[in-house]
């Protein structure tokens, strides 16, 4: 619940924070913001392609600094976007794998797709899969609280956080072949992807493009191995500019985004570390307050084990009343137990036995434990079935005694002092 | 949260139930002792109550089953599952880690000599990258059963003890101060 607000918030403040990096050197970077929300982007992929080419065409012709003239350019550029085309193309496209689903293709698709009219024709058979953003961080704020160890959940976040890249970097970037992307394929179909990412070196202020497929497999395999998750799964990563672009240095830099994003994760989880930043720091918190609940454990264990000498009482009244309803009123059951501790001076335990057997005393017993336990105070008393069971195993002569008790009126003296001490 | 409740009612029941079976013993305890078998019983509850696919929690059972006082405790617990699998996969693992460990070590010499020259030994982050390797050591040592799990792993780790501790927290005090009040009631009327 709480984990869930904080993820949408987490969620809407992220996709707020896009605009300003959309908008900042792009012109229809709306475009841009809808295409990546809208699952049936089809419709604007004309208006996508035009926003790139122009996106293209005004940072090559922006920067003088190029030592290859722009037709040259060019024809680089398309040498690549043809290469690229192509492998996506040769590999299989299943409507449900993702890598295609996601509109984290959508920009080197449509990269590709600008001076190619041959590549446009194949982005029709993709089917665009839904992909919204705030629902992707509810689901995966969803997926995080049920905290079973499941790998789902991460992969999800993984989508989600993955995201967030393409974009900042479709912006970053002025120079088209150094976007850098990553996407998580979700083994949902086949799980044989023949498509090799491609490792794009950019060397210096050059604008050249390489497809090295040896790298790539050596880097995917490499990722495999170190991608915790199920075998099928692999990421593919594109060299950022100026970087450099051994298998080595990609799975090194994946593996550090896995780590961030799942520090992200524990700033939630632990609290008061929201405005805590690096991951040093983090893992100090982290530390800290795991060690501050193990000594809790320690010491609570130690409390019990002083307050209750014979270390069975509570717990079978515990367990008996946790197999049943646990809401238990407060109020109206402080008095009968109030009355019954009395012929009881002995220990807690036959205090207890004798309160179980009967139907409404069990509320007593219960009562301040489960109380405590639960915090409601309803005043339903709760239908006691089974009890029976429990009273097997206390069988005790002190039951008339704790009837007799029970019957007298039930003042409320005690509520109070009950409440004070809880 | 729903699962944390069902969590907790999971976790209570069970643990409850290895005290029950502690108090069967009749033998008198001290008071070190009653609080080892409580925390034992409840660390055990929890692992057991949690989804046992997660790593942390069958290093905790495999580690009380080695102790073996203890046995009899955290067998009736977990009654007749076969957690021999686990442990196995576990010694796997670690040997495998510790293997892969030394080849980082060996790998790290080797490459001492030409990260000198690369241009990112900058101050900062030579120290930023100690420390942060210095607190996973910590944190590895925290975490049961984290020292052959890899950095990545071991957060998904501490966040899934993290979140399993909390419940237990909350539950154990909220016995303790039940007891607490019955107790006090019960000496109250004593002394009156």
């Amino acid at each position: 619940m709480e984990k869930d607000k904080t993820f949408t918030s987490e969620g809407n403040g992220i996709s707020q924070a896009w605009n300003p990096i959309l908008g900042m050197g792009i012109q229809d970077s709306e475009l841009n913001r809808n295409c990546f929300f809208n699952p049936n982007c089809e419709d604007q992929r004309d208006l996508f392609e035009s926003a790139l080419s122009s996106i293209v065409s005004s940072p090559v012709s922006s920067h003088p600094g190029i030592p290859i003239p722009g037709s040259a350019d060019c024809i680089v550029l398309r040498e690549l976007i043809g290469r690229l085309g192509s492998i996506c193309n040769s590999s299989e496209i299943s409507p449900h794998n993702s890598c295609y689903n996601t509109p984290l293709n959508s920009p080197p698709n449509l990269n590709l797709s600008i001076t190619d009219h041959q590549i446009q024709g194949n982005y029709h058979p993709i089917p665009p899969a839904p992909f919204p953003t705030d629902p992707g961080f509810v689901e995966r704020a969803a997926r995080f609280s049920n905290f079973g160890g499941k790998n789902e959940s991460f992969k999800a976040a993984g989508l989600g956080d993955s995201m967030e890249e393409p974009s900042v970097s479709e912006t970053g970037t002025k120079e088209k072949s150094t976007n850098r992307r990553k996407r998580k394929v979700v083994p949902k179909g086949k799980g044989k992807e023949t498509q090799s990412s491609t490792t794009i070196s950019a060397k210096d202020d050059k604008v050249v493009a390489e497809v090295e497929k040896g790298e790539s497999d050596a880097k995917r395999s490499k990722s495999n191995e170190k991608s915790t998750e199920p075998p099928k799964d692999y990421i593919h990563v594109r060299a950022r500019r100026g970087q450099a672009t051994d298998s080595h240095s990609l799975a090194e830099r994946v593996r550090r985004e896995k780590i961030s994003e799942r520090m992200k994760f524990l700033q939630d989880l632990v609290p008061g570390c929201n405005k805590v930043t690096g991951k040093a720091v983090m893992l100090d918190e982290i530390i800290n307050y795991v060690q501050s609940l193990q000594r809790q454990v320690e010491f609570l264990s130690m409390k019990l084990a002083t307050v209750n000498p014979r270390m069975d009482v509570n717990m079978e009244a515990l367990l008996s009343k946790d197999m049943f309803r646990p809401l238990v009123s407060l109020p109206n059951n402080v008095s009968p137990f109030d009355a019954s501790v009395q012929p009881f001076p002995y220990g807690l335990q036959s205090q207890i036995n004798g309160m179980i057997p009967d139907g409404p005393e069990n509320q007593i017993s219960m009562n301040p434990l489960m109380a405590a336990m639960h915090r409601n105070s309803i005043t339903k008393p709760p239908h006691i079935d089974g009890f029976g069971e429990a009273s097997t195993l206390w069988e005790n002569d002190l039951q008339s005694v704790v009837k007799m008790a029970i019957g007298q009126d039930q003042p409320q003296g005690f509520h109070g002092q009950m409440k004070v001490e809880l | 949260m729903h699962t944390s409740s069902t969590l907790k009612k999971e976790f209570l029941k069970k643990w409850i139930k290895g005290l029950q079976i502690c108090c069967s013993s009749n033998k008198k305890m001290d008071l070190m002792e009653r609080k080892k078998k409580i925390k034992l019983s409840a660390d055990i509850a929890m692992a057991s109550a949690k989804n046992p696919a997660t790593s942390w929690s069958n290093a905790l059972i495999s580690e009380a089953k080695k102790n073996k006082q203890d046995t009899i405790l955290v067998n009736s617990l977990l009654g007749t599952e076969s957690d021999l699998k686990p442990q196995k996969n576990t010694d796997r693992i670690i040997s495998v880690h510790k293997r892969v460990q030394y080849k980082k070590i060996l790998k790290r010499s080797c490459n001492a000599g030409k990260r000198m020259n690369k241009k990112k030994n900058l101050v900062a982050t030579i120290l930023a990258k100690r420390l942060v390797k210095k607190r996973t050591k910590v944190l590895k040592r925290l975490v049961p059963g984290g020292e052959s799990m890899n950095e990545f792993s071991l957060i998904k780790e501490a966040m899934d003890y993290m979140l399993s501790l909390k419940v237990q927290v909350d539950v154990m005090r909220s016995v303790v101060t039940a007891a607490e009040v019955l107790s006090e009631d019960k000496l109250m009327k004593l002394v009156e």
